[in-house]
């Protein structure tokens, strides 16, 4: 039984992990190298590799050619990197601390229907991207901000919100009350006692749910790819327009292209992983 | 005196909740209210002159062959996608319940796929899953198996990126079922030892139903979110492919490369009414599951 158990574990783990590793060594690797084949899964520095060995030539050419501007494309990779960090950020900065406010709002009001419009809320998460972005493509028109880095902040603060407002109650909840009520009562305004006391209190929580709301805005590719087709192209979009020919493609250049770009997100895996169960289950599950 | 307390008090807690509430209503609920005057009328993507033509894009689209087979395709999808994710994501959790060592390090990295941009990692799931230079074949080979075409088989199409899903989404089934195998008792576990309950027994009669709810939670969040599948199937098959066709893929194909913005509003209406109902059931399940935390919290 325990013999299956590491089996069953172990097989999943190598399988699961495949993909990843070959992520990694294919960035290190030549373009011949990179579709051989023969799998080549072991690095050497030798000048030369057998066609048929299971070495290849590692090399960092696939790094130093990201900044030159792929046949095709408009600019290089980096470009599209600013754009998504840009867009990420702002949205997240705007999402966190709209959301904060909301959160503390249902937190600490008994708000009429407060309870329905949590869910009126938690709702908005669960409409296809492709279902409303008609609308907000016409509606963007009228406003001028299709291909335009405002657009895609304000969507994705808009769709954020839902995760930003459940995740932040649950943390505000569990901030004791007394604290803000020792400071109305030494006669602080609301807005001061929130910003004052709350908010010093609440600062764990926004990081944790900074982390997930610019992961989703990072990751976001539906309207990425509807709304902007010129300026403000995010990387998803970029490399989501790389098809064609699989042997046609410089895979050593996406490769180290995508690590950079996942890279930050596994880091941020890492540092969240004891609130990953909230973060994914909108705080409904906090232990 | 008591009035006016109250009434500052109510103009500050809409102050709080007023921003977020007015940015969901002018994001999300306009564009829904507004797509449904645009489904009534002939409107081309390019702009141009159009005209209100009724109920006409609802009866193009119920008897659109392309529609039914796209609903058809999703929701295969999504019941196999979901079922093998829960199953293997069980299995998992039973198998890493227990404490050893590195355990922190596996769960860890077992969970990176599942936050990862699935636009971007289904591309290098491209090269992977190629038929002639990818590594997953290569390993097939190895091991003495067949030579599946993943990516240009059509029969295997789907298979493909159903495979994908499953790679990224089974760790979050996992992830909820160790949450709701920690938290059964020991002591259940103890007095079932005492009365020499078989393993089958255990699992049937404390295991299975004590994790139902936190499970159920996870399929109802899985499927929510499948039923939008989008990226991989653009990334791996393109939007047109009558094997993959999801109604993510299809709204695209109409509204952006037809230029149909009116059959394509139409289209998501139905879709909506779908994922809308979907929703709500989720929404109910969630408050039952979400009280029954909080009264075991306290």
């Amino acid at each position: 039984m325990k013999a299956l158990r590491i089996a069953f574990v172990g097989g999943y783990f190598c399988a699961a992990m495949l993909p990843l590793i070959w992520l990694l060594l294919t960035s290190f690797k030549t373009r011949d190298d990179s579709i051989a084949v023969h799998p080549k899964f072991a690095p050497t520095w030798a000048e030369e590799v057998a066609v048929d060995g299971i070495y290849f030539r590692a090399n960092l050419d696939g790094y130093r050619q990201l900044a030159a501007v792929y046949a095709g494309g408009d600019h290089a990779f980096f470009h599209y990197l600013g754009n998504s960090l840009v867009i990420g950020l702002l949205s997240t900065l705007c999402s966190v601390l709209i959301g904060t406010c909301a959160a503390y709002g249902f937190s600490r009001f008994a708000i009429p229907g407060g309870r329905d419009w949590l869910f009126f809320i938690l709702s908005t998460r669960f409409l296809p991207p492709l279902a409303v972005v008609v609308p907000v493509l016409m509606m963007y028109r009228e406003f001028d901000l299709q291909n335009s880095h405002m657009g895609l902040v304000l969507l994705y603060t808009a769709f954020n919100m839902s995760l930003a407002v459940w995740l932040m109650k649950g943390f505000i909840d569990e901030i004791p009350t007394a604290y803000e009520e020792a400071a109305l009562v030494a006669g602080y305004t609301r807005f001061q006692a929130f910003r004052l006391v709350v908010l010093p209190r609440a600062v764990p929580g926004m990081a944790v749910t900074a982390v997930f709301c610019l992961i989703s805005a990072w990751n976001e590719y539906g309207f990425a790819m509807t709304l902007n087709n010129q300026k403000a192209v995010t990387v998803p979009v970029y490399f989501a327009g790389l098809q064609g020919n699989v042997s046609g493609l410089p895979w050593a250049q996406i490769s180290a292209g995508m690590l950079i770009f996942v890279a930050p997100i596994i880091v941020f895996t890492v540092l969240v992983r004891k609130h990953l169960l909230r973060g994914v289950t909108f705080g409904t599950i906090k232990r | 005196m008591r009035g006016s307390t109250g009434r500052c008090r109510d103009w500050t807690q809409y102050a709080f909740v007023g921003p977020a509430l007015i940015l969901l209503i002018g994001i999300n609920v306009f564009p829904l209210l507004y797509s449904i005057a645009l489904s009534f009328t002939n409107v081309d993507l390019v702009g141009g002159a159009w005209k209100f033509v009724g109920g006409f894009n609802y009866a193009v689209a119920f008897k659109f062959a392309k529609y039914g087979a796209a609903l058809r395709t999703t929701a295969l999808f999504v019941c196999v996608a979901v079922a093998v994710e829960l199953v293997l994501g069980f299995a998992l959790a039973l198998a890493l319940k227990d404490r050893f060592s590195g355990r922190a390090f596996a769960l860890t990295a077992l969970l990176v796929p599942m936050m990862l941009p699935p636009a971007v990692i289904a591309l290098f799931w491209k090269l992977v899953l190629n038929g002639h230079y990818g590594i997953l074949n290569q390993c097939l080979g190895a091991l003495g198996l067949g030579q599946p075409q993943w990516i240009t088989d059509p029969d295997l199409k789907l298979l493909s990126i159903l495979l994908v899903d499953v790679w990224m989404w089974t760790p979050f089934m996992m992830l909820i079922a160790l949450a709701a195998l920690n938290a059964i008792p020991g002591y259940l576990y103890e007095a079932a030892a005492i009365d020499r309950a078989s393993r089958w027994k255990v699992f049937r009669r404390i295991t299975l139903p004590l994790c139902a709810p936190l499970l159920g939670l996870a399929v109802l969040l899985r499927a929510t979110d499948a039923i939008k599948q989008f990226d991989l199937v653009m990334a791996i098959t393109g939007p047109n492919d009558p094997a993959t066709q999801t109604v993510s893929a299809l709204l695209y194909q109409v509204v952006f490369r037809d230029g149909k913005v009116g059959l394509g509003a139409a289209y998501s209406y139905v879709v909506l009414v779908l994922v809308l109902a979907l929703a709500s059931v989720f929404v109910r399940y969630m408050s039952s599951v979400q009280r029954r935390e909080e009264a075991g919290a306290q």
